[in-house]
């Protein structure tokens, strides 16, 4: 069986061990969920080595035939664009999974869904198969709707159907875009590296139309503008593990979409609707970061701040340069940890106090000094520090889009500055000032929670000090897409 | 005579079904569970008949019967597709605690007669025999259905179902007695080369048109097209649980079959003009199924309207009329029987744990907790409902996906008088319903897994009076027959989902093989 294969449906093998254990073996069915999707994070990690960097090929390929009768095969690889997502994902699960060690209800269907969803997510950054795509892309969908409304907060139950339904319709359109290009291929063919292959006798208003279907589905994914309304409120009511796989990969595979998908496969589409892309991203930027700043929900807040971020994403796509590109596939392998380690971290103090509201703390940082540092550093990082990692991602961003779009990089800087400010805003708020003598109590982080901080905080570290093990990744890949359609 | 051989099957299980009528006089009311093993035995004895003979043939056309009905591959997999639930009916009946033991007999026969009716109806290419074939159907269902004599919903749902199968089978014969006016004969291909005779029915005139009007609104009577489709809730509803799940297949399908057939190859709507009027019909069924579906809280009613969307789905292959579009339509239709049946079974589960002093009914209340009762029943029927939905990696997403395909590719390869647009409408019609059909089939699965168990009948009690916590919740325990049937089901619907080749390959053979 290939790498690939197996890292992708390991995970599935633990969710139906989890399944066939009964549901009193607690603690079996913690440390079977940790192997599979350690096992699965260990054979990610170990492609790092064996992954060539010279390439833009498709590497570690596997190929049958799935049902050949109507052309759809099982079709898996990875390049650039996709590895860097492939280990974040393993990476980020693993790490939800120790957090979730402290979930107390209904722990074996918690990670039987956890699990599934790793499998979803796994397969979309690996397949290259249109269809095979697809039906990992659903498959994202069940296990998420029962994580956010078994596990989540007070609105769990509308917060669930609204993610289910908003994403299924995005996705049903993507589902017909598909068929439509599938027909307009001859021979028909589902395959990705086929359609991706230069194809000038499209003609435009076809390209325009698929890409729009395309677009929907993944734009409901990311969110852009003004499709993002689901976001803030799954986010708000998700448990915390799972806020933190929704932000740091399932916003990924919208962006990945759109790179992988549209921009290879539709290009005359995707140059038409590049105007408007370039202004969602503005929009993102600065109406996401604007939002974050309204917020007194330091989850909330988290959570627009992510919209603001991959309007990032999206600038540097459209910057059309291999620095925009690599840009943005930094800036979501950087999003992913440093979002990750936000939202563990409004964990930590929510499991406590109970509360997230950034005005009921105050003082903490005297009373809570590591968790003051650890949350001081996600922010610092994510609103773009020199020297931690959320600087590189988006400075490529900037840079990249910045010779095609000069006055739309300029605009998008207000956004940088209204980030630092509700960051800077709430950690004025909740660490400094006087301390506030109701939470004198709160213990500061504890083993379980260092153990799921502490692998993203110091990759978030390394690699703003030292990005070029990323983008040596990524870089062969990027080059190859921008020189496409020069 | 020599081709009679074909009739073996249609010809055994009617003799099967006359014996349970026999039997029934000789086994004692408490040995009555016999008759149900009798009953299953026979579809499965007629199911091997059908299977031998496709193995015999190969996949190649079989002959026509005299020009009054056609054995083809087509009419074998609807045929297969009808004995499998009549099959898993009986299973379900085997577990169910309100029917009359002492009617056993009555119950199987009739369900005998209605599967060698639906046998026959997709066979037919002759109007009156199609005629005979859904009276046969018609009558023995609308005993089934009002089989719980003490129940008066079965009672009103029985005799609102009969009201409106006379009236639909008043419109069809008075389109039948048109078609012949027009015609000169009943047959639906040319009696004497026994092929189609498309080049004649150019020239009919609206005589026929409005003979194939008429027709096609008596199918869509009993294949629950909006908006012919009033009878379905209560009929339904007030039916015995495996009646239901029954009727909301098997006829379902075999009318499904017959339409393809008249539609699609005897006398294709395009030529008629119908269209458009069939996409208008489709976009209808499908969204007022799933949009009044949306605001049931009986899961009977629920399902009833689903089905009614399901049709709504299949219709699309017939409307796009092309191969894949056939193809769809034998694909759905096998697939549909079992996430339909399966979703019943778990119903019944739940719904007849009341009936033993449970704490079952068919409200929606009724599935609160049910992950904890039975995490086993609520996965599966979670499983049916996102492949009704449509969602991947599921059975259901495989028929959706063939029908939304057969509507593009009719759309790309639009001509005459039909626009592309009615196509591509179609297809987006569909995919915005399956999303619509989300909402109420995740509404079931809210029910299952985000609420507590509760103590029945709708009233949660306070947790505080001692009520039941949800570990308290009393475990839901099924008989074997319905673990039997719900382990066919899903693995149906999860073998078809993940490796639906060998499906589509047997599909592929056996359409292009239409007389």
């Amino acid at each position: 069986m290939n790498i690939l294969s197996l890292i992708t449906f390991l995970p599935l093998a633990g969710a139906l061990l989890v399944l066939a254990l009964p549901k009193e073996k607690e603690r079996t069915v913690q440390i079977v969920s940790l192997v599979f999707s350690g096992l699965s994070l260990v054979l990610s990690g170990a492609l790092f080595f064996l992954f060539n960097r010279q390439t833009a090929d498709m590497q570690f390929v596997e190929r049958l035939p799935w049902i050949p009768s109507i052309g759809v095969q099982y079709f898996m690889g990875v390049d650039g664009l996709s590895y860097p997502l492939i280990l974040l994902t393993t990476l980020l699960t693993f790490v939800s999974l120790i957090a979730s060690l402290n979930i107390k209800n209904r722990i074996k269907e918690y990670f039987f869904w956890f699990l599934i969803l790793e499998v979803g997510m796994l397969g979309v950054f690996a397949s290259l198969d249109l269809v095979l795509f697809y039906v990992f892309w659903e498959i994202t969908l069940v296990p998420m709707y029962f994580l956010i409304g078994i596990w989540g907060g007070p609105k769990k139950e509308y917060a669930a159907i609204k993610f289910f339904l908003y994403t299924l319709t995005g996705s049903v359109f993507m589902l017909l875009g598909i068929l439509a290009v599938y027909f307009k291929s001859s021979p028909h063919t589902f395959d990705l590296l086929i359609l991706l292959q230069p194809h000038a006798n499209w003609e435009r208003n076809f390209q325009i139309l698929i890409f729009l279907a395309f677009y929907l589905g993944f734009a409901v994914k990311i969110p852009a503008f003004p499709f993002h309304t689901w976001l803030p409120l799954a986010h708000v009511e998700a448990p915390t593990a799972v806020s933190v796989v929704l932000a740091a990969v399932l916003l990924k595979m919208g962006v990945y979409g759109i790179m992988r998908v549209s921009y290879g496969m539709l290009p005359l589409g995707f140059h038409w609707f590049l105007p408007f892309l370039v202004v969602i991203a503005v929009i993102n930027i600065i109406y996401g970061a604007l939002c974050a700043m309204a917020q007194d929900d330091m989850k909330k807040m988290v959570a627009y701040s992510s919209i603001n971020h991959m309007g990032y994403c999206l600038l540097g796509i459209a910057g059309l340069t291999a620095t925009g590109f690599s840009g943005a596939v930094l800036e979501m392998v950087n999003h992913g940890l440093i979002t990750g380690a936000l939202f563990l971290l409004v964990g930590v103090i929510y499991d406590r106090a109970h509360t997230r509201d950034i005005k009921a703390f105050g003082g903490l940082a005297a009373k809570l000094p590591v968790y003051a540092g650890l949350m001081s550093l996600a922010c610092f990082a994510s609103l773009g520090l020199p020297g931690l990692a959320g600087f590189w991602g988006e400075l490529l961003c900037f840079v990249g889009a910045f010779p095609r779009w000069k006055v739309y990089t300029g605009v998008s800087v207000i956004g940088l500055l209204v980030t630092t400010a509700f960051f800077l805003r709430m950690l004025e708020k909740v660490f400094l000032g006087p301390f506030n003598e109701k939470w004198k109590d709160l213990a500061d982080v504890d083993a379980r929670e260092l153990c799921a901080l502490l692998p993203l905080v110091v990759l978030t570290i390394y690699l703003g000090i030292y990005p070029k093990p990323a983008l040596d990744l990524i870089n062969a890949t990027v080059g190859h897409m921008a020189g496409l359609f020069k | 005579m020599q081709n009679l051989g074909l009739l073996a099957p249609e010809i055994a299980l009617s003799l099967l079904g006359l014996g349970l009528m026999l039997a029934d006089l000789l086994i004692p009311g408490k040995s009555s569970k016999l008759l149900y093993h009798f009953a299953w035995f026979a579809a499965a004895a007629a199911l091997a008949l059908i299977a031998r003979g496709l193995s015999v043939s190969g996949g190649l056309p079989l002959p026509v019967v005299g020009g009054l009905w056609v054995v083809d591959p087509m009419s074998q997999f609807f045929k297969l597709a009808v004995l499998l639930s009549v099959i898993m009916t009986v299973m379900l009946c085997l577990e169910y605690g309100q029917l009359p033991p002492a009617q056993a007999g009555t119950f199987c026969a009739l369900l005998i007669f209605s599967a060698v009716g639906m046998m026959l109806l997709v066979s037919a290419t002759d109007l009156l025999l199609v005629f005979v074939a859904l009276e046969l159907i018609s009558v023995s269902s609308f005993v089934l259905a009002g089989f719980e004599r003490r129940n008066h919903k079965s009672n009103e749902g029985a005799i609102k179902y009969f009201l409106f199968g006379a009236f639909s089978s008043a419109i069809m014969i008075y389109g039948i007695s048109l078609y012949y006016g027009a015609m000169g004969t009943t047959r639906l291909i040319d009696p004497q080369s026994a092929g189609l005779w498309l080049p004649a029915l150019q020239a009919k005139g609206p005589a026929f048109t409005l003979a194939m009007l008429f027709i096609l609104l008596g199918f869509g009577f009993k294949a629950a097209m909006a908006p012919m489709h009033f009878w379905v809730p209560d009929a339904y509803e007030g039916a015995p649980l495996p009646v239901t799940a029954f009727l909301s297949v098997a006829p379902k399908i075999a009318t499904i079959g017959v339409l393809a057939r008249v539609y699609m190859v005897l006398v294709p709507a395009a030529g008629l003009g119908f269209t458009t009027l069939l996409a208008l019909l489709a976009m209808l069924t499908m969204t007022v199924g799933n949009t009044v579906a949306i605001f049931q809280d009986n899961v009977k009613r629920l399902l009833a309207y689903s089905s009614i969307a399901q049709a709504g789905y299949i219709l699309i292959g017939i409307v796009a009329a092309n191969a894949l579009g056939l193809e769809g339509v034998l694909i759905y239709s096998l697939v549909y029987v079992a996430m339909n049946l399966g979703a019943f079974a778990v119903v019944q589960a739940v719904g007849d744990d009341g009936a033993r002093g449970g704490m079952g009914s068919y409200e929606l209340a009724a599935f609160d907790g049910l992950s904890r009762r039975s995490l086993a029943l609520a996965l599966l029927m979670t499983v049916f409902l996102l492949s009704l939905a449509g969602l991947p990696p599921l059975a259901g997403f495989i028929g959706k996906f063939y029908l939304f395909a057969a509507a593009l590719s009719a759309g790309r390869s639009a001509s005459g008088g039909v626009s592309p647009a009615v196509f591509y409408g179609l297809a987006v019609v569909g995919v915005l319903n399956s999303v619509v059909s989300v909402y109420y089939y995740m509404k079931i699965a809210y029910h299952m897994f985000f609420l507590p168990a509760h103590s029945g009948k709708g009233e949660r009690l306070p947790s505080k009076d001692g009520g039941p916590s949800p570990a308290a919740a009393p475990v839901l325990h099924a008989g074997p027959y319905l673990y039997g049937c719900l382990a066919v089901a899903a693995a149906a619907v999860l073998y078809f989902g993940i490796y639906p080749d060998p499906l589509i390959a047997n599909v592929k053979l056996s359409v292009p093989n239409l007389p």
